[in-house]
């Protein structure tokens, strides 16, 4: 006998709404239903209204957390559409801010999860570090979440000399408490017992379902941003990608530690070897941009963050499109709770498993169609997006 | 009979009681948070030590909203049994002498089945909610029951073999007449098992599971508000006292220390008081060590590792004494 | 078999570590330390502004308005709708706007939060 109970909209679990019907028999989960569409807030229909330099500061707001990967794609997005590429120094900046804020992203990502663990103790250590890296940023680009760094053309500020000491230091400090973290994390029995064999996603699954980021890294699949298009001198830096194969929740806290490692790497690279020269191009502050389509690809913190622009010759955008990563993880949540022969999922993964994709709502949004004349409401599915944007696409040309 | 009653309701009775529990929520609370790093309630008082009190009074002004589907009879009366309940078992400790305010033979036997009609009393608050939730954090509450509640009893039971009584005022003044607490030995293993069964009891983490905030918002208390919830806060608090007076008049001695006569209640208190802090600090160091177990690991880890123990521990028990 | 708690040596060492919170805002306020270049409140120097516009055309949010006196054209800045980004003083050409570092802008009146 089932019953059913709803995780969302709202929720202690959830920073932002979304709805994830289960269907229970006592504490083994039977079925799934997500449902997206609860925080659209038109950003895309904004963008169109905005000449280019001002809706760089709204694709920031995008999120909160990932907001200098979406400044970072914005600005490759028009600077591709202007034909212009950033001086090297400007590429390493952009590097060391998003490294930064990748750092950040998962040191947040590691708290809050032990927190819907039931770990708290682990949930204020990782926050008191992330403070740190945010009095960081806070140092280079001026504020601690909304960086607004990168701009078009290249990065706003330059690094001083202090501030790459005190750069250093911090990184060290993060560095050493990431690996004591670490050994917890290896030898704790409860953590593991919490997270190993949970929320299994076998890499055909993964792939299949369009999964991006660490969370398809965890499930043992190759494939990084940086690694296959390089986008702001990334195929200068040396770097690992880092994947696991156990395919589970544990695998996904492990390939987040590791990357911070990474990270901590190649911002040390880069400052060592930075470029000298300039640290933006001389672009006036509104422009033109020549008519034209361009795409721009880049590694957020929680996957590929991939924004798409139609520039019709004026000073702001025809169309932009933003794919954020979380909205293509939300597909294997519902894979990954469903019970099937071997595998039991209980109430008490959801969080482990929901948190596990890193979501990020706000980024996410479905298309939703509200007739109000003829007071019907109906989703559009993929194959009547793909019709549709292909009639519109034919009209326009 | 009417020192009992006065004892009974001021000294160390109720009164007494419910002031030492918002004392040692703080305690906790506070401990807690440098544990982590952080403050702890710092505004409320000095110290942050009137913050439980502003807790209770703030929930107590909140409006009582009952669902129109719960069971009235249950969603009125589990509040109210629950801290009485503990109250009651908190009458059997022995705080300001040797022996509790009711004592006799057999007592320890009537403290335990009093936490496990506790127990039950939080899995029909739950039940009596009409809220899926509050099902679910019942029925898990019921299964930590079966959990922990026989290594629980074991522990207390070879602490009274080895003392040689069944009341707790027989297994403290057994303890004063050897010199020794009981802890100085096998039973050692057995204050271990208590301390994680006590966890369980009183759904602390590891084992808060039926009230997992993150999983099933508030579990069995999700739709108690107001008068109610206070209520429920305020037999937390109390079982604090409970468990940790149990386990310091058991295994650590009491109330029993050097004496100046003419001013033993005082310092029986004194002494009793600074013990069961100790227990109640080494309750919030587990709780911060810890991830929270699913409900079906935490039953399977204790009939699988604590019970185990348990059994050996009575064998050594039987032997060495 | 894995112990568990390995954090306990942690725990206890934070018992007597300083701890990580700082207490703002009603003790310790001298202990926020801001950083050079931190985007505060806009300050505007009346006397080194030309009446460009330039501000108020990049403007994100709007918050600058044009207004009239009697040297010529002048901005106003509406700090209710400011997000902080600085791009009016990176665009300026004289460079009469700059970011201070307060950072407390709440008033209980609106006119309190317009910098002229």
């Amino acid at each position: 006998m089932s019953f059913e109970i709803s995780i969302g909209p709202q929720h202690p679990i959830h920073v932002e709404p979304l709805m994830l019907r289960l269907s229970v028999e006592g504490e083994l989960i039977v079925d799934v239903d997500v449902d997206v569409s609860y925080i659209h807030r038109g950003i895309e229909k904004a963008l169109e209204a905005r000449p280019y330099i001002q809706g760089l500061y709204l694709v920031e707001r995008i999120c909160g957390i990932c907001n200098a990967a979406h400044s970072l794609c914005y600005c490759l997005n028009v600077e591709q559409l202007l034909g212009k590429e950033a001086p090297p120094r400007a590429k390493y900046l952009r590097i060391v801010v998003e490294e930064l804020s990748r750092i950040h992203s998962h040191l947040l990502w590691l708290g809050h999860y032990f927190h819907t663990l039931g770990f708290e103790t682990l949930f204020m250590y990782f926050w008191r570090d992330r403070e740190r890296i945010m009095d960081m940023l806070e140092l280079i680009t001026g504020n601690r979440v909304t960086t607004s760094y990168n701009t078009i053309g290249g990065v706003r500020r330059d690094l001083t000399p202090e501030a790459e000491q005190r750069l250093r230091r911090t990184l060290d400090y993060i560095e050493e408490r990431m690996r004591y973290y670490e050994k917890v994390i290896d030898s704790e029995p409860t953590i593991l017992a919490r997270t190993q064999g949970v929320g299994i996603l076998k890499p055909s699954d993964a792939v299949r379902l369009g999964v991006v980021g660490p969370h398809l890294r965890a499930s043992g699949v190759k494939h990084d941003v940086r690694l296959d298009d390089p986008y702001s001198g990334h195929d200068e830096i040396p770097f690992n990608v880092i994947t696991w194969d156990t395919c589970d929740c544990y695998a996904r806290v492990k390939v987040r530690i590791r990357e911070v490692y990474e990270s901590v790497n190649m911002i040390r690279y880069a400052l060592d070897h930075m470029p000298s020269g300039d640290y933006r191009l001389k672009i006036p502050p509104f422009f033109k941009a020549p008519p034209g389509e361009s795409l721009s690809r880049v590694e957020a913190p929680r996957g590929e963050l991939v924004h798409y622009s139609i520039s019709d010759g004026g000073d702001r955008p025809y169309r932009y499109k933003v794919r954020t990563p979380t909205l293509a993880n939300l597909l294997s949540v519902v894979e990954m709770l469903r019970s099937r022969d071997g595998y039991e999922v209980y109430i008490a993964d959801v969080p482990a498993i929901l948190g596990g994709i890193d979501p990020c709502i706000c980024c996410s949004a479905r298309v939703m169609v509200t007739d109000e004349a003829r007071r019907r409401r109906t989703i559009m599915t993929l194959e009547d997006i793909i019709k549709i944007s292909r009639e519109r696409g034919a009209k326009r040309r | 009979m009417i020192e009992k009653i006065l004892a009974a309701i001021f000294f160390p009775g109720a009164v007494f009681l419910l002031a030492v529990s918002l004392l040692y929520e703080w305690v906790d609370r506070k401990l807690y948070a440098r544990f982590q790093n952080r403050v702890g309630p710092h505004l409320a008082g000095p110290f942050g030590l009137l913050q439980p009190v502003a807790d209770l009074i703030k929930l107590l002004s909140k409006e009582d909203i009952v669902p129109m589907a719960a069971d009235r009879l249950l969603f009125t009366l589990t509040p109210i049994l629950a801290p009485a309940l503990i109250l009651l078992a908190c009458m059997f400790l022995p705080i300001a002498g040797p022996s509790g305010i009711i004592s006799f033979k057999g007592d320890l036997i009537a403290v335990i089945a009093l936490l496990s009609i506790y127990t039950i009393t939080i899995y029909l608050a739950g039940e009596g909610s009409s809220n899926r939730f509050a099902s679910i954090g019942a029925v898990r509450a019921a299964l930590q029951l079966i959990g922990y509640e026989i290594p629980l009893t074991l522990s207390l039971l070879s602490a009274a073999i080895a003392a040689g009584s069944l009341s707790i005022g027989g297994i403290v003044e057994a303890q004063a007449e050897r010199g020794i607490w009981l802890i100085a030995g096998p039973q050692i293993i057995g204050f271990a098992i208590f301390v994680i069964t006590s966890q369980a009891e009183m759904e602390r983490i590891p084992f808060d599971i039926p009230e997992a905030e993150q999983e099933i918002v508030a579990g069995w208390e999700v739709e108690y508000g107001g008068r109610r919830l206070a209520l429920f806060r305020l037999s937390k608090d109390l079982e604090l006292i409970l468990l940790s007076g149990l386990g310091a008049a058991i295994f650590l001695g009491g109330p029993i220390g050097p004496v100046i006569p003419g001013l033993e209640p005082v310092l029986y208190t004194i002494y009793f008081i600074l013990k069961s802090i100790v227990v109640l600090a080494i309750f919030t160091l587990v709780r911060a060590l810890f991830a929270r177990l699913r409900i079906d690991q935490m039953v399977s880890f204790s009939w699988k590792y604590l019970m185990s123990l348990a059994v050996i521990l009575i064998i050594l028990t039987e032997v060495i004494v | 078999m894995r112990v568990p708690g390995r954090l306990v040596a942690e725990a206890l060492r934070s018992l007597f570590k300083r701890r990580a919170t700082i207490l703002y805002p009603y003790r310790e306020l001298e202990k926020i330390h801001l950083p050079e270049g931190f985007r505060g409140r806009i300050e505007f120097d009346r006397a080194k502004c030309i009446g460009c516009q330039l501000c108020f055309r990049v403007c994100p949010a709007k918050a600058i308005e044009m207004i009239e006196d009697e040297k010529g054209k002048r901005p106003i800045f509406y700090i209710y709708r400011c997000i902080y980004c600085a791009q009016c003083a990176e665009v300026c050409p004289t460079k009469a706007i700059s970011m201070s570092k307060v950072f407390e802008n709440i008033a209980l009146r609106k006119e309190d939060l317009v910098v002229r």
